[in-house]
Formats: C-alpha cells, structure tokens, sequence
C-alpha cells in the first residue's frame, strides 16, 4: 500500500515522461480556464462584496448569444461584437433593475438577487435560444482544430491547437487585466472601491459605473470561457455546471485577489490532474476531480482561512 | 379601485386555472427535461412524446374516445424535483414517467402504495423485468443489462473477446452505474478485463482525465454509458486523443444526432445500440406534418423531426398510447384507472402487423410483455454514425436472455428483501 502510494506514482511518471507531459498540459489547459472563470468571480467581488452566483449561467448566455447570432447569418467576428454589446446591455440592466435598488442591503441579499439573475437567465436564454446542444463556431473564428503532434523522448504528446488558442487568448486576456487595473484610472477606481468603499465614494468615484464595469468584463470573460469550453463538447446549458469548479479555485485563492485566482486555477488545474491520473485512478477507481479541489482548498483554509492570497480581515470589536 | 382592479384579476386568473384543472381526459403527466445540463438531450425526446399524444388528440379525438391530458412538469433532471412532481402528479395520475434512473429508484417503492404505474422505456432499474417483484414498474422494450448485453454480443461477433479489455465510460451517476452488474457477470462469462471509468457531472465536458486513463490502458473496445453532454465530451476526447472511433459503441442514450454534429465526419464509424430507428417515409410522419406540424402545435423542427430521438419519443408515447388501448378494450370503459393500465402494459402484443397499422413499420421491433415480463426484450440494431446521420450496422440482435433472467430474478428479490415488507404477485405465472 506505501509502495502504491508513495512510490509506484513517481516510478510511472520517470517511466512514461511524455504521458507526465501530457497530463500537466491537460492540467494546464484546465486549470487556465478555472483560472478565467474565478477572475469573474473576484471581479465582482472585489468591487462589490457580491458572490456572483450568476457567473456560470453568463458563460452559457454569452456563448448561446454568438452562436445564436451566427446562426442568423451574421458573420462570427462581428457576431462576437454583437456578443460583447448584447452583454454590455445585461451589465447595465442588472446595475438598474437588480443592484441600485439593493444598495445598502446585507450581503446575503445582493447575493440572493444574482442567483435571481440566474434562473432569470436559464429561463430567457432557454425561451430565445432553446435548450439544444450547439456547435461552437470554432473554425469560423479563425479557431485552428488540427493537432501538434510531439514526440518527446519517443513517446506521444498531442496538443489541441484549440487549447493552444485557449491558453494564449486566456493568457493575454488575462495580461490586460492586470494592466487595466495596475495603469487605468477606471482599473485603479475598481481596486479603490475594493478597498474601501466610502473612502472610494467620497473622492467621487461612481458605484454606478465601477458595478456597470466589473459586470461587463465579467461578460467579457464569461464569452472567452464560453467560446473555450464550448469549442470542446458544443454548447448546451450543460456548460453552467463548469462555473463550480471555480469555487475550490476562490477558496484556494481568495475571493479578493486576482493572482489568487490565476494561481489557484493553474495549480488545481495540474493538482487535481496528477492526482486522478496517479493516485486517484488506480488507488481509488476514479473520478477524484469531483472532490480533489475542495479537500485541497478545505486543507489550505485550515492553516489559511482567508486562502493563499486573500486579505487578513481583522475586526476590531 | 385599485383593490377592486386586484380582486378582479384575481377572480379572472382563478377562472383560468380552474378551467385547466377542469380539461378532461386521461391524466397522463411526463417527469420531463427541458431545462439543465441533459436538456440537450431532453427536448428531442420529450417533443416526440408530446407530438404523438397530440396527433392521437387532434386525429383520432384521443384513444379510445377519450382525449389524452399530456402534461409535462420539469425536473431538470434532478431526482429530488423528480420526486417532487411525482408527488404532485400522483392524484389524477394514471401513470407516471420519471425520465431518470434516479428518479425511478427513489418512486419505484411510493409506486406500490399508490398503485401507480412507471413506465421507464429503455431506462430506470433493469431487474424492474421481473413483473412478479415490480408490479408496477415497466422499462419497455428493453432494459440496460439487455443493451449492455446486445453490445457484448455485437462485440463477440466481430472477434473472440477472451484476453481482450473493455473500457466502461459512464457517468457517475445511477444510470451510469446500472449495466456494471451485467457487464461484470460477462465478463468472468467470457474472459475479458473490464475497466469502469467513472465521469463526475462536473466533468462531463472536460473528460481528459478520463481519455489519459484510455490511453494509458489501451482497451480494445470503449463502451459509453452517456447522457446529454457526456456524450458529445466523450466523443470530441475520443476524435482528440485519436482513439478508433470504430471500436467505441454506447447505449442508446449515447446515440443523439446532435452530440456527432459537434465532430461531424471525425465521428464516423462511432456506434450505439438502439431499440428504436427514425423512418422518414412512416405514415405517422405525414400525419405528424399534417395534424401536429402545420396546426403549429410542436415545439419541434424539421431537422430534429428526422433524428434518433425524436423518433424514440414517438415510440415512447406510442407503448403508454397501446397500453391505454389494451387496457380500455379490457377494461370495457374508455376512462380506465392505473390498475387498468398496469393491465393494458402488461398484455401489449406489438406486432409486425400492429405497428404497420400504427403507421410505425421499422421505427421500432416488434416485442410482447406478461405480468412476469414488464420489459418485453425486443433487441435491438445496432447504428453507426457515417459523418452525417446513424444508419443501421446490423440486423436486430437479442439480448442474451439465458444469462440475463437468473440475474434479473436474484436482484428482484435482493431488492424485495431489502425493502421489505415488499407485496410480490404470486398470481403472475408467466
């Protein structure tokens, strides 16, 4: 038994190191899209202290949007900006109709509200889009499908150009984040109002359009990730369940930091992986993925309770 | 004025729900799925259900005389809102379908108290065969230790399948799990390794964990126990990681048109068994144009209309529509109760001829059921993908019955025992 679980592993992986290779890059490639969906999540938490319960049902909105639109006859990449408009439109309308008349209400309740949002959403997208698996534009996007066959130490690597394209657009959409909030002022009013709301209202900074912003990039990221997972088995409501996974990430991470997010998602990405493949599978029958990333973030949080890159909140009574 | 306008339109809106409870006809509610992550898969289903009982209603004023109330309450396939409708449908009911394994197994003991019967076509628990123990309970035509079964056999014809290994792909769920027992018993039958290979619901559209587990141990065959969006996630890893699509073959579920468009040509030579098949040039399909679609009463499209499910759907309604029709000429009376039906379900006898008459030939096998069989074997054809549609790759293949029996009655009684105190039918004699 200590032979199979501290020794066989590590024996497999230096005896097929092309197969060890091919489960970091699965992992890699997972772990960036959880990576993606967490930065919704963190977005709009940072500047609201709203869990956004509706982030999953925005993935399948925004990806049920562009290949509804296509579908229309509308070539792809102006259907993307018709995406990018028509989630701009539900950012506003959530501002108006759902938050502004909520401001000042306990957390709980904003949170109640986007969970409203997303049966809202699951019922106006079914009733427009209807409930049939679609197929994800993926070669009208310019999307390359082929594969990169390697071939390391005479093994076998193969690498999805669709999860080249995924990594680096996720990537660089990531880069811009970071730069959006590190040099804009737009970027640098949404880390002010993370820090302290009053203090962030009283210099004149509008809740108003910060909340309108954070909604719309998370839209933004929401068509990203559709697009990404979509191009992988079509796009069906199906792709809400995926926004779960990015919960072990927030709580791994810490539901205010955006590197928490990145290097959370990547590291149960990998983590999660290596462990169904060496461990999970042939100790366990498998299927470990389903809990492997909450015990690891249930253990974290135990020694760190606000994650590996949250803030210490300290309450003075 | 303002309490007035309210009390008005509350009085109005009153009028109107008493009037859809007053619809008269047989109750006949579907547990459907339109909404969630098998809705994919739901909809084709349900609309085909839905468009026979309202070909039935709007060409033949119903059956038997007497129009069917077809209603649908959404469970998004989840077992506990399941229940839920089952709970809220029981009262006028004359039958109830669960559209979910889980959902099955949580109603199949309330079945039995409310004396209602489950019709569950081509899913729910296999041993639910056995008429004599599930008296209530019907997976016509064929249950999944039959499609498991038929799958074995349609393996062994093309090779001895002694020292061979068989990877299990399914979905971590009751419905994925129910061929295991089969499928473990075949293979010590005939000696070849099984590898169950779990997929979490959260994983179903991201299976590489599973297709790196495939590829390390190299099986012959993979068979996939898929529903919704597994199915098309399986498929895309399968045409990914290179596995030969020719050697991969999954239930009937796993055969939805729509999950091969996602790969389109890369799926070709990809398999499922089926105990049912669409035939575009059946009379009921001019019907179906004629009474349901040009009146704008289906929620379906052409091209839904032609495929694999769609068609299941019909056949669905038809086996509830020819249990109504059995039960009624028995019975003596149009307005028959549960009990009738539990009767008209166990006497079905569909036929060459019947099916012909049901403008219906080839959509589906001819198959009988008893009081001792609720499932009627039918066997079933196998399909294959060919880059554009399923056509049919084999003649119809039996399920090993012999083997199968002596399983279906020791797990029969397992589960009486268990749940006991369990009322067996010891009048049912074959």
């Amino acid at each position: 038994m200590l032979n199979d679980i501290f020794i066989q592993p590590f024996a497999d992986m230096f005896a097929a190191p092309d197969f060890l290779l091919q489960v970091l890059w699965e992992g890699l490639v997972s772990g960036i899209l959880y990576a993606l969906i967490a930065l919704g999540f963190v977005l709009i938490f940072r500047s609201s202290r709203i869990f956004n319960f509706a982030q999953g049902i925005m993935v399948v909105f925004a990806a049920l949007t562009l290949v509804g639109l296509h579908a229309m006859g509308i070539p792809a990449w102006i259907s993307v900006a018709l995406t990018l408009a028509v989630m701009f439109v539900l950012a506003v309308s959530i501002e108006r109709v759902v938050l502004r008349p909520l401001v000042g209400q306990p957390d709980i309740i904003l949170f109640m509200a986007t969970i409203g949002i997303t049966l809202f959403l699951i019922g106006f997208g079914e009733i427009i889009f209807g409930g049939e698996n679609k197929v994800m534009i993926t070669e009208e996007l310019g999307i390359p499908t082929d594969s990169v066959v390697l071939e390391p130490w005479g093994g076998l690597l193969i690498l999805e150009q669709k999860d080249i394209t995924a990594v680096v657009v996720a990537g660089l959409l990531v880069v811009a984040l970071l730069l959006f909030l590190g040099k804009t002022r737009m970027g640098r009013a949404i880390r002010a109002l993370g820090d302290d709301h009053q203090a962030a209202l009283s210099v004149g900074i509008s809740l108003q359009t910060i909340w309108v912003l954070v909604w719309f990039i998370a839209g933004i990221i929401a068509l990203v990730t559709g697009i990404a997972w979509g191009a992988r088995a079509g796009v069906s409501f199906a792709l809400e369940v995926i926004a779960y996974k990015a919960l072990p990430v927030l709580m791994l991470g810490g539901l205010e930091s955006i590197t928490g997010a990145i290097i959370g998602g990547l590291m149960i990405g990998m983590l999660e992986k290596l462990f169904e493949i060496y461990w999970g599978q042939p100790l366990m029958g498998g299927n470990t993925e389903t809990w492997f990333a909450f015990v690891l973030a249930l253990i974290v949080l135990l020694f760190r309770p606000q994650g590996l890159f949250g803030e210490r909140i300290i309450e003075r009574v | 004025m303002k309490t007035l306008t309210k009390l008005a339109g509350a009085a109005a809106l009153g009028a109107l729900m008493a009037g859809g409870a007053m619809a008269e006809g047989l109750y006949t509610p579907n547990l459907a799925y339109r909404t969630g992550p098998f809705a994919a898969t739901g909809i084709p289903l349900m609309n085909g259900q839905k468009d026979y009982m309202e070909l039935m209603n709007a060409r033949d004023g119903g059956i038997g005389g007497i129009a069917i109330d077809f209603d649908e309450c959404e469970t998004g396939y989840s077992t506990e809102k399941g229940v839920e409708c089952y709970e809220k449908t029981k009262g006028k009911a004359i039958v109830t379908q669960p559209w979910s394994t889980g959902i099955t197994l949580q109603v199949l003991p309330k079945t039995n108290v409310d004396e209602i019967p489950i019709l569950a076509p081509g899913y729910g628990f296999s041993p639910m065969a056995d008429g004599k123990v599930f008296q209530w309970a019907f997976n016509i035509p064929l249950s999944y230790w039959d499609g498991a079964s038929i799958l074995i056999k349609y393996l062994g014809s093309q090779g001895d399948l002694s020292g061979k290994k068989i990877a299990f792909l399914h979905l971590d769920h009751p419905f994925g799990k129910e061929p295991l027992p089969y499928l473990e018993a075949a293979a010590e039958a005939q000696g070849f390794e099984l590898v169950p290979i779990p997929v979490g619901l959260k994983e179903m559209q991201n299976q590489s964990a599973q297709w790196l587990q495939i590829r390390r141990e190299r099986p012959d065959y993979v068979i996939m126990w898929g529903w919704g969006a597994m199915n098309a996630g399986a498929i895309t890893e399968a045409v990914k990681t290179k596995f030969p699509m020719e050697n991969m073959l999954g239930v009937w579920w796993a055969g939805h048109d729509a999950d091969l468009k996602i790969v389109g040509d890369a799926g070709k030579g990809y398999k499922s068994v089926s105990w049912s098949f669409p035939n575009p040039e059946a009379p009921i399909m001019a019907d179906l144009q004629k009474y349901v679609v040009e009146p704008g009463k289906t929620l379906s499209n052409a091209e839904e209309m032609s495929g694999v499910f769609y068609s299941r759907g019909l056949v669905i309604s038809m086996v509830l529509g020819e249990g109504i029709r059995v039960a009624q000429e028995h019975a003596g009376k149009a307005e028959i109760s549960p009990a009738d039906l539990r009767w008209g379900l166990e006497n079905l006898d569909i036929t060459e001829e019947r099916l012909e008459e049901l403008g219906m030939t080839g959509m589906v096998p001819p198959f009988s059921t008893s009081c001792n069989n609720h499932t009627g074997h039918s066997g079933g054809w196998i399909l294959e993908w060919d880059g554009e549609k399923f056509v049919k790759a084999s003649d119809l293949i039996m399920p090993d019955s012999d083997m199968i029996a002596p399983l279906e009655e020791k797990a029969a009684m397992d589960y009486a025992e268990a749940n006991q105190p369990w009322p067996v039918n010891e009048e049912c004699g074959g």
